[in-house]
C-alpha cells in the first residue's frame, strides 16, 4: 500500500488555486458589463465578444502550435483578453477587423514575448491600440444603445440632434473644452453615464455593471485594492483641480470616473497580474501613473480618451518601478546589525 | 478568573491553511510501540556529529550515553534501550540522506518499557544551580524539539556577549495537523511550568512569555491554571497569539509579541530573546529533576491514510514503518509520508528511517489532500501575481529569489536576500502556477553553501 509515495519539496498541500481559476475569477467579473453590453447594445455585443474570444483563442493555440508548446488554451487568459478587446471596441465596430485585433493581441502581444507571465504589455491593450492605429475612423465610430429611441434629441454640447452616431460623453466633453462651454449638460447626463445608457465602447458604459464586478474581485481576492483604487484617487483628484479650474469646460470629476474605459481599466486592465508591479507600493505607484496620465490626455490631450496609451505607458515602466521598490527583509539588511 | 484566549499579536504576511489537527487532538498521550530493534542517529542536532562511544556486540543500558561529542554546539544521544549492539551503519536521515546510526537490538524476553515522569509535589527550582541546570540540559542531550534542534544548553547558558533579557516559549504548534505540543500542554503541564523555570534561571532571563495560538484555548487555560496553582508566577505569563502559519517559526513568534524583528541572518540572543519549546522545557524538566536523558519524545502520528491516527510516547530511533504498523498501517491510497507536518515536512520514501530528536509528527497524505496540481507536479508560468509577496512573513520577493535559482543566477538570488528565507513554504502553498518556490529556493540555498566551499580561503 505504501508502494506509490512519491517525494517532493515541502509544502505537500497547496490553496488549490490555478491560473485557470484566477482566469475563471476574472471572467466571472466582467459577466455584469457583458450584461449590460447584450442589453444596450444587443446583437452587436454577442458578435464582438464571441469574435474576439473565439480569435484569441483559436490565435493562441496556433501559436503553441509553432512555437512546438505545451497547449496553454485551458488557463483561459486568451478569453480574458478577448473579451477585454471586445468590451474595449465600438459597438459597431466590424468583426473582421475585431479579428484581426484579437490575433494581434495575443500573437504580438503575447505570445512573441514567450506566453503568458513573459509578455510586457496588457494584450488586450495592444490589441486595441494596434486597431486605433489601423482604423480610426471605425474606431471613433459610436452607436446609440437599443434601449434610447433613437428618434429622441439627445443633450449633446451644442445641443444638436444626433441620431445615428451617438457621441460619448468624453467627445462632448473634448467639444466642451474647445468651446469652453457645455461640460454641466454633460454632467447632467451623470444617470445614464453610471448605468450604461450612453455611446461608447462595449463594455465600458456602464460604470454600475463595472463597480460590481470589480467588487467581486475585490471579495474574492483576486485583484487587492491598491490599484483600483490608486488609478480612482489619482483621477478624481486630478478631475477636480480641472473642475474647479473651470466647470463649464471641464466635466466633472464623477463623471470622469464613470465615461470612458475608466473603471474597466481601474478594476480589469491594470490589474492584470503579468503587467503590473508587484510590491505593494509599486502598486500605488503604478496606479496613480495610470490614473494622472488618463487624466492628463483627457483634459490637456487632444484624444478624448487616455486608459489604452496611460496602461500601456505605465506597463513600459513596470520592470523599472518593481526594481525601485525592492523588498528589504522583515530583519533588514544582513550584516546592517 | 476568566482567560483571554483571543490573541491579536500577529506579524505581516502569513497564510492560513486547514488546520485539520481534529484527527488527533482529543487523543491523549500513549505509549507507543515496544521496538526491539532502534536505530539511534548520530546526528540529530544542528552542529557536529557525535562520535560512537560503543562498538557493535556491545551491551547497552537503557539511557546510557552512546554518543557524544567535544565541539561546544553538539549534544550526546543516549539508547533508548536496554540491549546489544549489533551494528553502527548507516541509515536513512530525512535531511542529510544516509548518515551513521547506532543500531540496538532489544533483549526479546526484557523490553523496555519508560514511561514519562510526573512531577513530584515539593518541586523547587532553587534546589538547583544555574550551572547545575545547564550541566544536567547538557548530559541529558536536550535539543530544540520543535523541530531545528539547536542544542539547548548553547541557548540556555548565559553569554555575557549577549546577555538574555526575554525568554519565549513558543506553544504555537502552526504546522496543519500536528497536535504533540498541544497534547504536552494539556497533560504535562506542570512539568512544562517547571522545565520554564529551571530554563529561566539557568538563562538569567527576568521574563518568560509562553506564546500559544488562539486555536488552542484549552492549552492556554490550563497552563495559565498551572501557573497559578504553581504559587509565585515569577514573571512568566501566557499570552494568546494569532493563529496564522507561521506563527510557530521563532522569528515570527517574535515579531508577534515583542514587536521585534530579529536581523537577517542573526539569531534571536541577538535582542536578547531566548526561545524554547513547550516539549523542550518539559525535557528540561525530566532531565534535571530526575536525570533522564532525551530517548523518548512524543510524536503525533496523523493523516488521513492512517488507521489510528494519534500522539504516541516512543523512543527515538523507532523507525517510521514500526510507527505505521502499530498505527494500524495505511487504510487509503497513501501518497506522500512526511516526517513534520505537510508545510515544512520533509517527505521520505525509505520507511527504515528513524524517529529523531526533532521529528514531531509523521504526516500520512492522500493523493486528495494533496491536490490535482500538487500530486502531478504540474507547473505553469509565473503571472506575476504577486501572492508569494504577500505571503512571505520575511518580506521577500519569493518568485523572483525561484526564477533566480531556476535560470541559475545565485548573484540575483543572494542580491534578492535568498540566505533570509526560512523556508516556510507560504509561497508555494498560495502560487497558483503551482510553481516550488521554496523547492527552488532550498536547492539555492544548497548550491550557493557548495559554491562557497569551493573557492579557497
Amino acid at each position: 500500500m505504501l508502494r506509490d509515495i512519491t517525494v517532493s519539496f515541502g509544502p505537500h498541500i497547496s490553496k488549490g488555486l490555478s491560473t485557470r481559476s484566477v482566469m475563471l475569477d476574472v471572467i466571472v467579473g466582467l459577466v455584469p458589463a457583458m450584461v449590460a453590453a447584450g442589453y444596450y447594445f444587443r446583437i452587436h455585443a454577442i458578435l464582438l465578444v464571441v469574435t474576439c474570444v473565439v480569435s484569441s483563442m483559436v490565435a493562441e493555440w496556433i501559436c503553441n502550435v509553432i512555437r512546438k508548446k505545451l497547449n496553454s488554451i485551458d488557463d483561459l487568459s486568451a478569453v480574458v483578453t478577448g473579451i477585454i478587446l471586445a468590451f474595449s471596441l465600438p459597438p459597431g465596430f466590424p468583426v473582421w477587423a475585431a479579428i484581426i485585433g484579437s490575433v494581434f493581441a495575443i500573437a504580438i502581444g503575447k505570445m512573441v514575448f514567450g506566453g503568458l507571465g513573459a509578455n510586457i504589455f496588457n494584450p488586450a491593450m495592444v490589441g486595441r491600440a494596434f486597431l486605433t492605429a489601423s482604423f480610426g475612423m471605425m474606431m471613433t465610430t459610436w452607436m446609440v444603445p437599443a434601449t434610447m429611441d433613437s428618434t429622441m434629441p439627445k443633450v449633446s454640447a451644442q445641443n444638436t440632434i444626433d441620431a445615428r452616431a451617438q457621441a460619448t460623453p468624453l467627445a462632448l466633453s473634448k467639444e466642451a473644452q474647445k468651446t469652453e462651454s457645455g461640460a454641466p449638460q454633460v454632467n447632467q447626463q451623470l444617470l445614464a453615464v453610471f448605468t450604461g445608457e450612453v455611446g461608447g465602447c462595449l463594455g465600458e458604459t456602464s460604470a454600475l455593471a463595472l463597480l460590481i464586478g470589480g467588487l467581486y474581485l475585490l471579495i474574492r481576492r483576486t485583484i487587492s485594492f491598491h490599484i483600483p483604487l490608486a488609478v480612482i484617487l489619482s483621477a478624481f483628484v486630478f478631475g477636480t483641480i480641472a473642475y474647479l479650474i473651470n466647470s463649464e469646460a471641464y466635466i466633472s470629476p464623477l463623471t470622469h470616473l464613470c465615461s470612458g474605459g475608466l473603471l474597466i481599466g481601474a478594476f480589469f486592465i491594470a490589474t492584470d497580474p503579468v503587467t503590473a508591479p508587484l510590491t505593494r507600493r509599486g502598486m500605488w505607484l503604478f496606479g496613480i501613473g495610470i490614473g494622472s496620465i488618463t487624466m492628463l490626455i483627457r483634459i490637456v490631450g487632444e484624444y478624448p480618451e487616455g486608459v489604452m496609451y496611460s496602461v500601456l505607458l505605465m506597463n513600459a515602466v513596470t520592470p523599472l518601478i518593481d526594481r525601485l521598490f525592492k523588498r528589504i527583509p522583515a530583519g533588514g539588511k544582513p550584516g546592517m546589525n | 478568573m476568566s482567560i483571554a484566549t483571543k490573541g491579536r499579536l500577529s506579524f505581516p504576511g502569513g497564510i492560513h491553511p486547514p488546520e485539520k489537527k481534529d484527527l488527533t487532538c482529543e487523543s491523549p498521550i500513549q505509549p507507543g510501540p515496544v521496538v526491539t530493534q532502534v536505530a539511534v542517529m548520530l546526528s540529530q542536532h544542528i552542529g557536529a556529529v557525535c562520535r560512537s562511544l560503543v562498538r557493535k556486540a556491545n551491551m547497552v543500558q537503557a539511557g546510557q550515553k552512546i554518543g557524544d561529542c567535544d565541539a561546544f554546539v553538539s549534544a550526546p544521544v543516549h539508547s533508548p534501550i536496554t540491549g546489544k549492539v549489533t551494528e553502527v551503519a548507516l541509515r536513512p536521515h530525512a535531511v542529510m540522506g544516509r548518515s551513521p546510526a547506532i543500531v540496538i537490538e532489544a533483549f526479546p524476553d526484557n523490553p523496555t518499557k519508560r514511561t514519562h515522569f510526573k512531577l513530584k509535589d515539593g518541586f523547587d527550582v532553587n534546589n538547583y544551580s544555574a550551572e547545575q541546570i545547564c550541566e544536567a540540559v547538557r548530559q541529558a542531550g536536550i535539543v530544540g524539539m520543535g523541530g531545528a534542534g539547536f542544542p539547548t544548553r548553547v541557548k540556555i547558558e548565559p553569554n555575557p556577549r549577549l546577555p538574555k533579557k526575554i525568554m519565549i516559549v513558543n506553544g504555537c504548534e502552526c504546522e496543519p495537523y500536528i497536535t504533540c505540543d498541544y497534547r504536552i500542554m494539556l497533560e504535562w503541564t506542570d512539568e512544562i511550568i517547571a522545565g520554564i523555570k529551571l530554563a529561566k534561571k539557568a538563562s538569567g532571563c527576568p521574563e518568560v512569555i509562553v506564546g500559544i495560538e488562539d486555536n488552542k484555548p484549552e492549552a492556554i487555560e490550563a497552563m495559565n491554571r498551572a501557573l497559578e496553582s504553581s504559587g509565585r508566577s515569577d514573571g512568566i505569563k501566557v499570552v494568546p497569539v494569532k493563529t496564522k502559519y507561521p506563527q510557530g517559526g521563532e522569528r515570527q513568534l517574535i515579531r508577534s509579541i515583542l514587536k521585534k524583528n530579529v536581523p537577517t541572518g542573526g539569531i534571536p540572543p541577538m535582542i536578547g530573546v531566548l526561545v524554547l519549546n513547550v516539549a523542550t522545557c518539559a525535557a528540561i524538566a525530566e532531565a534535571v529533576v530526575e536525570g533522564q536523558p532525551l530517548t523518548h519524545r512524543i510524536v503525533t502520528v496523523t493523516g488521513e491514510a492512517i488507521a489510528r491516527p494519534g500522539n504516541y510516547f516512543c523512543s527515538i530511533g523507532t523507525s517510521v514503518g514500526q510507527l505505521i504498523d502499530f498505527c494500524g498501517g495505511v487504510t487509503q491510497k497513501s501518497a506522500r509520508v512526511i516526517l513534520g507536518g505537510p508545510m515544512m515536512g520533509i517527505a521520505i520514501a525509505d520507511l527504515e528511517t528513524p524517529v529523531t530528536k526533532t521529528t514531531g509528527a509523521i504526516t500520512i497524505i492522500t493523493k486528495e489532500q494533496m491536490g490535482k496540481a500538487k500530486f502531478t507536479r504540474r507547473q505553469t508560468a509565473c503571472i506575476r501575481c504577486g501572492r508569494c509577496l504577500q505571503a512571505c512573513p520575511e518580506n521577500l520577493n519569493p518568485t523572483k529569489i525561484a526564477h533566480a535559482v531556476k535560470n541559475n543566477l545565485l548573484d540575483v538570488a543572494e542580491a534578492c536576500y535568498m540566505s533570509a528565507c526560512i523556508e516556510c513554504g507560504c509561497c508555494s502553498y498560495v502560487c497558483p502556477a503551482n510553481i516550488e518556490i521554496t523547492g527552488y529556493i532550498k536547492t539555492g540555498k544548497i548550491f550557493l553553501a557548495r559554491q562557497k566551499k569551493k573557492i579557497p580561503q
